[in-house]
C-alpha cells in the first residue's frame, strides 16, 4: 500500500503514540512495529474513504454552476442546497461508521487523547469551553447541520493531529462528538460519538 | 395637608426618582469612559490625538480603514454605529474596513445578509468602500463567496494596502494547511507592517469568552518569529487594548452590534477598555506610526493612541 505524504507524517506520529502508550504499558503483547503499521493502515484506509468521498461529492457538483463569489446570497444558498439534495440521495444508506469505522474510530480518539496531552489537557479544554460550545443538537448522518446554531471551533492542537482532509470536508466538534462535515453541502457525513474526553 | 404642600412633595419624589434613573444610566457609561481614558499604556502609546472624532493627522502619505467586530446583528445600535462610520467617512475618509468575524448572526438569507449588512452600510458601500471580512463562529463559513465580503472565495488570504500587507484568518479552523499557508505568507512580506485580523482573540479580559490559549500556542511563535506588528480580533463583546505582548499590539473589538455589558473584567494586561457601549475603530497608518481612534455608538472617542512600529531583530 502507497501512503501520501499526510499518511506518513500520520504514521510517524503513530510510532510516538504507540510508544507512549508503549511507556505506559508495562506487558505490550504486540510488537510496536506491528502496532504502528496496523494505525497506518487504519488511516490510510480513512483517506481512502475520503477520497472516495470527495469523488461522490465533485460528480454531485458536476452539473451545477461552479461556486464562485457573488454578490447574491440567494445562490450560494442554493447552490449548497441543490449540492445537499444530490449528496443526500447519493448516500441515502449512509451510517455512522462509514468512514469513521470501529478502527478509525478507535485511532482518532487516541490521536485527540494525545493532543489534549502535549497541548495540556486545561488550554484545548479552556479553548472548547470559551467557543460557545454546541450542545443539544442531534447529529445524524446524511443531515444538514443546523444552519442557525454556530459552528464549534475545532482547536488547533486537535486538527494539528488529526489526518488532514481536502477542502471538501472539515472536522466540527457537536458536544463531545467529532463530526465529519462536508464543506460546500453543509453536510453531516460521519462522526464519532464520544471522541472529545469527558471535560 | 394643603394641595400645594402635596404638589411639592410630588414634584419633590419625581426629581429624586428621575435624578437616581438619570444616574443608575450615565454614571456606568461615564465611569466606562474615564476608564478607557485613564487607563493609558505605559510608554508606548501616549493619547496624543484629539478627542474629536475621526480627526487624524492626515499625514502626506496614510493610509486608513476602519474596523468592526461582531456586526451582523441587524440590531438599531448596528445602525447607529454604522451612521457614526459613515459621519467618519465623510468627515476624514477610509478607504476600506476590516470586519472581524460574526459579520451575519443568525439565518442566512439573502434578506439577512440586506438586514445585517447591506443596508446598515450602504452609504459606506455607495461610497466605494471596501469590507474584508473574517470568519467568525457565528457565520457560515460559505461567506467566502460572498463578493462584498472580498475574501476572493478563501476561508483564509491576505492583501497589501499601502505599505501594509492585511492577513484574514480564519480562526474557527486553524489547521494545518493554513497554518502553513500562513508561515509561506508571512515569510515571503516584505511591507513594514503586517496586520493578522481573525475573530478569536489570543489576549482578552472579557469575562464571556477571554483568550484562547490554544489558538495562541499556535499562532503567536508566527507572529512573533515574522514580525506581525498589530492583532485585530473579536468573539468578546467588548472594546479592549492589549498592552504590548512579544512586541505586538493586540485589540480585541467585538462590540460593533453585539456588547456585553460591563463584561471586561480588571486586568494588568489591559492598556485602555470600553465595555458599556458598541463603537468602531478608525485607524491611520503613516510611516512608521499607526494612529487609531476607538469611536462609540454615540460618536465619543473612547480610546485613542498612536503606535509606534516596533523594529525586530
Amino acid at each position: 500500500m502507497v501512503l501520501s505524504d499526510a499518511g506518513y507524517r500520520r504514521a510517524a506520529f503513530i510510532l510516538l503514540a504507540v510508544g507512549l502508550s508503549a511507556g505506559l504499558e508495562p506487558q505490550a503483547s504486540t510488537p510496536k512495529s506491528q502496532g504502528v503499521n496496523a494505525d497506518a493502515v487504519v488511516i490510510g484506509d480513512f483517506e481512502k474513504q475520503t477520497k472516495d468521498y470527495v469523488r461522490l461529492h465533485k460528480k454531485a457538483e458536476a452539473g451545477l454552476p461552479p461556486p464562485k463569489p457573488t454578490a447574491s446570497p440567494h445562490m450560494i444558498n442554493e447552490h449548497r442546497r441543490m449540492l445537499a439534495t444530490r449528496i443526500q440521495t447519493a448516500r441515502q444508506q449512509a451510517t455512522q461508521g462509514d468512514l469513521f469505522s470501529p478502527q478509525v474510530s478507535k485511532v482518532f480518539k487516541r490521536l485527540i487523547a494525545i493532543a489534549y496531552q502535549d497541548a495540556g489537557p486545561a488550554k484545548v479544554g479552556s479553548s472548547l469551553q470559551h467557543d460557545e460550545p454546541v450542545h443539544g443538537v442531534k447529529v445524524r448522518v446524511n443531515a444538514i447541520y443546523p444552519e442557525t446554531i454556530p459552528l464549534q471551533t475545532t482547536p488547533s492542537s486537535i486538527l494539528v493531529n488529526l489526518p488532514p482532509l481536502p477542502p471538501e470536508l472539515d472536522y466540527r466538534i457537536v458536544g463531545r462528538d467529532l463530526v465529519l462535515r462536508d464543506t460546500g453541502a453543509n453536510l453531516i457525513v460521519d462522526y464519532i460519538p464520544d471522541a472529545i474526553p469527558q471535560a | 395637608m394643603s394641595s400645594v404642600s402635596f404638589r411639592a412633595i410630588a414634584v419633590l419624589v419625581a426629581c429624586t426618582a428621575g435624578a437616581v434613573l438619570w444616574a443608575r444610566s450615565e454614571i456606568p457609561r461615564l465611569a466606562s469612559v474615564e476608564l478607557a481614558l485613564e487607563s493609558k499604556p505605559s510608554g508606548y502609546a501616549a493619547v496624543t490625538l484629539s478627542a474629536i472624532a475621526c480627526e487624524l493627522p492626515g499625514e502626506q502619505k496614510f493610509l486608513r480603514l476602519a474596523v468592526i467586530g461582531d456586526s451582523g446583528t441587524g440590531g438599531i445600535e448596528q445602525y447607529q454605529v454604522a451612521q457614526q462610520m459613515e459621519n467618519c467617512r465623510v468627515k476624514s475618509g477610509f478607504d476600506f474596513v476590516l470586519m472581524l468575524g460574526d459579520n451575519i448572526y443568525g439565518g442566512k438569507s439573502q434578506q439577512d445578509f440586506e438586514r445585517k449588512f447591506e443596508t446598515p452600510y450602504k452609504p459606506l458601500l455607495d461610497g466605494g468602500v471596501k469590507f474584508y471580512a473574517s470568519i467568525g463562529n457565528h457565520d457560515d463559513p460559505n461567506e467566502r463567496l460572498y463578493k462584498p465580503f472580498n475574501m476572493g472565495g478563501k476561508r483564509y488570504y491576505s492583501f497589501k494596502k499601502g505599505n501594509a500587507t492585511f492577513f484574514a484568518l480564519d480562526s474557527n479552523y486553524m489547521d494545518r494547511a493554513q497554518l502553513d499557508w500562513l508561515e509561506r505568507e508571512l515569510s515571503s512580506t516584505t511591507t513594514p507592517w503586517k496586520i493578522c485580523f481573525l475573530h478569536h482573540p489570543l489576549y482578552s479580559d472579557g469575562r464571556y469568552h477571554g483568550p484562547d490559549i490554544d489558538l495562541r500556542t499556535h499562532l503567536e511563535p508566527l507572529f512573533e518569529k515574522y514580525g506581525v506588528n498589530v492583532v485585530f480580533s473579536g468573539h468578546d463583546h467588548v472594546y479592549e487594548r492589549v498592552k504590548p505582548e512579544h512586541g505586538i499590539y493586540y485589540f480585541v473589538l467585538g462590540n460593533s452590534g453585539e456588547l456585553r455589558y460591563r463584561n471586561l473584567r480588571t486586568s494588568s494586561e489591559m492598556a485602555a477598555g470600553f465595555d458599556t457601549d458598541r463603537d468602531f475603530m478608525v485607524v491611520e497608518i503613516a510611516g512608521d506610526k499607526l494612529y487609531f481612534q476607538t469611536i462609540s455608538r454615540t460618536g465619543q472617542v473612547v480610546d485613542s493612541g498612536v503606535l509606534d512600529r516596533l523594529q525586530r531583530e
